[in-house]
């Protein structure tokens, strides 16, 4: 909470050039709508309804403008294309917000919309303007079995799409959202009983679209909105088929934090690193795709993923390949006190993150056949554009810097780092040990650093520790060359990050010129925060890089969204 | 991620058909009709429908007197108060009940679909009714809320 409505609504430039564009046009389209209707001598006829029909044709139109903005956020592959030259222009990562801005709108207006048509054709009934009943029109005429339908399928999508129940069930939202394709095709038809017209009878010709444009005088909207709808569905049609293109499983490791490292060889799929895709495993579920960020670096020769068992389908996946949460356990178990053996045997252990690969000629059963699809954007592909790459990860959320990490790496090796000079990156979790494939990840960048100053870690474990640990910790960290949670050479921290006296800092370092040597003042420097990861957060990272922002130093700040 | 729990979705239902069939009814009261006037009724150029004599005792109800638009909008009012649920509802045994659910959803439905404006509240209710009663049916149990933020002590 904190800052109050009005204020994040009008008072920042952006929000409120926001709701000045989306508001103003959905009621400068009422506005026409309804005027447009008044001023029609033709419809004279149907003017005689007052209120009720004006109010209905304006909401109509605004109704047909929601539904040809409602997909347009949803064109992913287009906006992934045209996502980093309009960055300045509106922020394309906050697509599905906008999709719902779009349905709330929807809601509203379909409220209004049918309320004056239950209005309006109650009185065609007493005023006998056309001979019929209000419920010849409601249940036996296009526009009104269609509205109706719509109706009923808008409670189903918008219900299920509630978070809470999304987050609970996604399958449920996921499957009923589909539904739209029958929402739009009523959409798009919605006029074709010739509702709005100058006769008594509709005027229906033998010809697409099976009415007279003479004597039927509706808006013709579906004519416009109907582009969103074909390019979506054109748009799937694609993902379909590029999902089916030649895709392998070459190889599935097991980390022992429980963590599956898929690692798929698929030539035709090219990405950057930060971004994400959807999976495919047909022999758990034919119809499900579910999300997952690419860990790969682009460099890598192949594409792989790290799947951590926490839900139905996940544990389903584990069970499939032989590595149900059972054997996890058990390897988990044996790499623990392998480990441990290790460490009093040579004094110093090496790794925690050692995996185990599942070889399918040991197993009874093949690996099954995967499917991926995408890759889609994500803001962190912008991180070679600044001089100072702020990366922050905050639970599952460092998820994309696993191959944003690596493929610095990958670039600073090359020597083609483009204007980055040098990468903070910031880690915080509540429980360190349960994302061990990561550390292991990190551990290889960290030990392949020949610069010190290049890449920092700072990770922040904001869990509660008991007198067990803290006196482990204790007993272990001091004069130790890593730490003895992460098995780092950076230090772990405790508690939160206190983001401002950061921010603070690392602004002073930078104006004193003592930041990136060879670089003063006289220099913008920009500063790029990229984070991923619970909202209470990143709104308190935004405070903090709009409060130090000053004219030596830029800091920026993108979020990313699952 | 797996399980749909049918009560808390069925909620989201209940609250938007109630709404509906609280606005639905105050429509209900400035256009007042009987929805199966149709049913042997006559139409009239103009007036519309002339309802069957033996419909009388609807007309009174619904167009007379807009009682059964009345009953409506109150019954929606109290599932608005069961669902959301208003801060006296909060903890009771009453609000964590399922079938008093259904049976006040099932009389939503009965007295939504008697009146013209009536119809999409109460199929939305339906929709309700048949997720809460798929609830019932599962053995769902809805938990004592620990948030008791509206409950006075």
């Amino acid at each position: 909470m904190g800052e109050s409505w009005f204020r994040r609504e009008f008072l920042t430039p952006r929000r409120l050039a926001f709701n000045v564009l989306f508001y103003g046009s959905h009621l400068f389209w009422f506005a026409y709508g309804w005027h447009s209707q008044y001023t029609n001598q033709k419809l004279a006829a149907l003017n005689g309804l007052k209120f009720s029909v004006w109010t209905s044709r304006g909401a109509g139109l605004v109704l047909a403008y929601d539904g040809g903005l409602i997909l347009l956020p949803m064109l992913r592959n287009i906006i992934r294309i045209i996502r980093p030259k309009l960055t300045w222009l509106f922020p394309a990562d906050e697509n599905i917000w906008f999709h719902r801005q779009v349905a709330y709108s929807m809601a509203f207006w379909a409220m209004v919309h049918t309320t004056a048509h239950y209005v309006n054709f109650i009185n065609v009934e007493r005023t006998q303007v056309r001979p019929q009943l209000a419920l010849q029109i409601h249940y036996t005429q296009p526009g009104g079995i269609t509205g109706h339908f719509m109706l009923l399928i808008m409670v189903l999508m918008y219900t299920t799409a509630h978070h809470k129940i999304r987050n609970q069930c996604f399958e449920a939202f996921w499957y009923t959202h589909h539904l739209a394709f029958f929402f739009m095709i009523g959409l798009y038809s919605h006029a074709t009983g010739c509702f709005v017209r100058d006769s008594a009878n509709p005027d229906y010709i033998s010809t697409f679209p099976f009415y007279s444009t003479e004597h039927c005088l509706g808006y013709e909207s579906w004519r416009f909105i109907i582009w969103p709808g074909i390019i979506y569905f054109g748009e799937r049609v694609y993902r379909e088929i590029r999902a089916r293109r030649a895709t392998r499983l070459s190889k599935l490791l097991v980390h022992p934090s429980g963590a599956m490292e898929l690692r798929v060889v698929k030539p035709s799929f090219k990405y950057t690193a930060g971004q994400w895709l959807f999976i495919q495993v047909p022999d758990v579920s034919r119809w499900q795709w579910h999300p997952f960020t690419i860990t790969s670096a682009p460099e890598d020769p192949y594409v792989s993923v790290h799947i951590r068992q926490v839900g139905d389908w996940t544990q389903a996946l584990g069970e499939r390949v032989g590595a149900g949460p059972s054997v996890v356990a058990a390897l988990t178990q044996a790499a623990m006190k392998g480990g441990e053996k290790d460490e009093k045997d040579n004094g110093f252990s090496v790794s925690r993150g050692d995996f185990v690969e599942l070889d399918p000629a040991s197993g009874q059963r093949s690996l099954p056949v995967v499917r991926i699809d995408g890759p889609y954007g994500a803001p962190a592909e912008d991180v070679f554009n600044v001089e100072i790459a702020v990366l922050v990860g905050a639970g599952i959320g460092v998820t994309p810097f696993a191959s944003i990490l690596k493929h610095i790496w990958y670039r600073q090796r090359s020597g083609k780092l483009g204007s980055l000079r040098r990468v903070e990156f910031f880690w915080i979790c509540r429980d360190a040990p349960s994302f061990g494939w990561f550390q292991s990840l990190l551990q290889e960048v960290e030990a392949a650093q020949a610069d010190p100053n290049f890449l920092r870690i700072n990770i922040y474990l904001t869990q509660k520790i008991g007198d067990d640990m803290l006196w482990n910790i204790a007993v272990n960290d001091a004069g130790a060359e890593y730490d003895p949670l992460t098995l780092l050479r950076s230090r772990t921290m405790f508690g939160r990050p206190d983001w401002k006296s950061i921010y603070g800092r690392m602004r002073q370092a930078i104006e004193s010129g003592q930041y990136i040597p060879g670089t003063h003042s006289q220099l913008k420097t920009t500063v790029g925060t990229y984070f991923c990861g619970p909202t209470p957060i990143a709104r308190a990272i935004k405070e903090a890089t709009l409060e130090n922002s000053s004219a030596a130093v830029n800091f920026t700040f993108a979020k990313e969204h699952f | 991620m797996g399980k749909l729990v049918w009560h808390e979705y069925s909620r989201y239902v209940a609250i938007t058909a109630s709404v509906y069939t609280v606005w639905a009814g105050y429509f209900g009261l400035l256009y007042r009709k009987f929805f199966w006037d149709f049913v042997s009724g006559i139409r009239r150029n103009p007036g519309g429908i002339q309802p069957a004599k033996q419909d009388a005792l609807f007309i009174t109800i619904m167009v007379k007197a807009p009682v059964i638009q009345i009953i409506s909008i109150l019954l929606g009012l109290v599932v608005l108060a069961f669902e959301y649920p208003a801060p006296f509802m909060r903890g009771t045994a009453a609000h964590r009940s399922l079938v008093t659910r259904v049976v006040l959803l099932t009389f939503q439905i009965f007295f939504a679909i008697m009146f013209y404006q009536g119809t999409n509240g109460a199929i939305w209710s339906l929709v309700a009714l048949i997720g809460y009663s798929r609830a019932i049916m599962l053995g769902e149990v809805m938990k004592d809320p620990k948030n008791k933020r509206g409950e006075r002590a």
